[in-house]
C-alpha cells in the first residue's frame, strides 16, 4: 500500500513537557496510559478520539506527545490533571509546541538538565566507581539527597521502598 | 496586580518546604503564595503570606480562633460547613476566606450568604485540587458548585480566590494551566487574573458596600 500524499495526511503537532520530579523516569507505555486516561476522563471518548494523544519520545526527563493539530487547549488542560503514573507521583510541565520532533529535541538540549547529576547511585562515573549519593538525616529519618538545578534539593527516604520524597532547598538543609 | 496561589500546605502537612514552594511558585508565574501555618516573609523574590486555616470547629470556636489569629496577621480562612455556619462565619470580623465550598452541602451557599460575603468583603475560594486530582462524579460536582459560586460572584460582587491547596510542589500548577482549568468553569482570562489577585482584595482595608457621605 502506498503512503498517503502529504496533503492528505492528518495534521499533527508535538508537545514537549518536562517530567517532575527530576530523576523520575516512568515507562513510556505507562505514561501514555496516564495521559490517555486523563484526556478521556476529562473530555470523554469523543474528544479523546479527536485529540489522539501518543507518547512518541521519552528522553532526558522530558516527554514528547503527539496529537492532532487544533487540540492544543484540550491536551494542555488534560495534561494538568495527570498526577501519577502507576504509583509514582509526577507532574507534567508543558514547555513548547512544535510541528516537528527535531525542533523539540533541540529544546531539550538547550534546556537545563532535568535529571540531577547524582540521580542514579548505581551509575558508574568516569572513574568506574559507582556514583555516590550523599546521605542526610532529616527529621530523624535517613534520606538520599539529590541536588537539582539551582537551590532545589530532593530527598528520597532510605528504606525497603524508596517512594517517600521530600522537596526542600539547600537553605532548608543548612538550617536542619 | 499580584498573582497569588491562595493556599499551599508546606511541610510538615505536605512533603515540600515553604521555601521550595516559593521557588516553584516563581517558576510557575506566581508573585506570592499563602502558606498555611508558616510565617510571612519572602524567598527568592516570591512573597510568602502566612495563613491560618480553621477547620472542623463550631461557629463559637471559630470566633475564638479568629480573635487569636487576627493579631498575628496573615490570611485567615475557614472551612465551609452548612448554611447557618457559613452565614455565622462570614459575619465574623477578621475572616478573609471561606474554603472548601465544594465539600459543603448543596444549599450551604445561597444568595443570602453571597450578599453577606459581598458586604463583609469575605472571599470564596475555588480549590482546584478536585479538578486536578479528582475524577468522574467528585470532579463534576466541584465544577458544578464552582459555576454556581461564580454566578453569585458576578451578581453580588464578593471576591473570589483560586488555590491549588498543594501539599507537594508536584500538585502546583502554572498560571497558564490554571487559566486553562478555569475555562472549565466558564471563566475567561481576565476573570482568572482577577481571581488570582483576590488575596490582594481581601487583605486591603475593607469598605462596606454602602458608605454614608455627610
Amino acid at each position: 500500500m502506498s503512503p498517503r500524499p502529504p496533503t492528505m495526511r492528518e495534521k499533527r503537532r508535538y508537545l514537549l513537557a518536562r517530567i517532575d520530579p527530576a530523576g523520575a523516569v516512568p515507562e513510556q507505555k505507562d505514561l501514555y496510559y496516564a495521559i490517555s486516561e486523563a484526556v478521556t476522563t476529562l473530555w470523554g471518548d469523543g474528544v479523546a478520539a479527536m485529540v489522539v494523544p501518543a507518547v512518541v519520545a521519552l528522553e532526558d526527563g522530558h516527554v514528547v506527545i503527539r496529537y492532532r493539530r487544533g487540540a492544543d487547549r484540550e491536551l494542555m488542560i488534560a495534561l494538568s490533571t495527570v498526577t501519577a503514573v502507576r504509583e509514582m507521583k509526577i507532574a507534567l510541565r508543558p514547555i513548547a509546541i512544535s510541528g516537528t520532533i527535531a525542533s523539540l529535541r533541540l529544546r531539550i538540549k538547550k534546556s537545563k538538565p532535568a535529571v540531577p547529576k547524582n540521580a542514579d547511585p548505581g551509575d558508574p562515573g568516569e572513574s568506574g566507581e559507582p556514583g555516590e549519593v550523599p546521605e542526610v538525616t532529616f527529621a530523624g529519618k535517613k534520606f538520599m539527597a539529590l541536588q537539582c538545578e539551582g537551590k532545589k534539593v530532593n530527598l528520597i527516604e532510605k528504606g525497603f521502598k524508596n517512594t517517600n520524597r521530600l522537596f526542600l532547598t539547600s537553605e532548608d538543609m543548612e538550617e536542619s | 496586580m499580584k498573582i497569588t496561589d491562595a493556599c499551599v500546605c508546606p511541610y510538615p502537612i505536605g512533603d515540600s518546604s515553604v521555601k521550595r514552594f516559593a521557588l516553584e511558585a516563581r517558576e510557575l508565574g506566581f508573585d506570592s503564595i499563602v502558606a498555611v501555618d508558616a510565617p510571612s516573609g519572602g524567598f527568592e523574590g516570591t512573597e510568602i503570606i502566612g495563613g491560618v486555616f480553621i477547620r472542623d470547629r463550631t461557629a463559637r470556636e471559630v470566633i475564638n480562633h479568629v480573635k487569636k489569629a487576627r493579631d498575628k496577621g496573615g490570611v485567615i480562612s475557614v472551612l465551609a460547613g452548612d448554611n447557618g455556619f457559613n452565614r455565622a462565619v462570614i459575619g465574623v470580623k477578621g475572616v478573609h476566606i471561606l474554603r472548601g465550598i465544594h465539600t459543603a452541602d448543596k444549599k450551604a451557599f445561597d444568595h443570602v450568604t453571597a450578599k453577606m460575603a459581598a458586604d463583609n468583603g469575605v472571599a470564596v475560594d475555588l480549590d482546584l485540587s478536585p479538578l486536578i486530582a479528582g475524577r468522574s462524579i467528585p470532579r463534576q460536582r466541584a465544577i458544578h458548585r464552582y459555576q454556581d459560586i461564580l454566578m453569585f460572584a458576578g451578581r453580588f460582587g464578593f471576591p473570589v480566590t483560586i488555590s491549588s491547596c498543594a501539599r507537594s510542589v508536584l500538585e502546583m500548577r502554572s498560571v497558564r494551566e490554571i487559566t486553562g482549568l478555569c475555562t472549565l468553569l466558564g471563566m475567561d482570562e481576565p476573570d482568572v487574573e482577577h481571581a488570582l489577585n483576590g488575596i490582594g482584595r481581601v487583605m486591603e482595608p475593607h469598605y462596606s458596600a454602602v458608605r454614608v457621605i455627610e
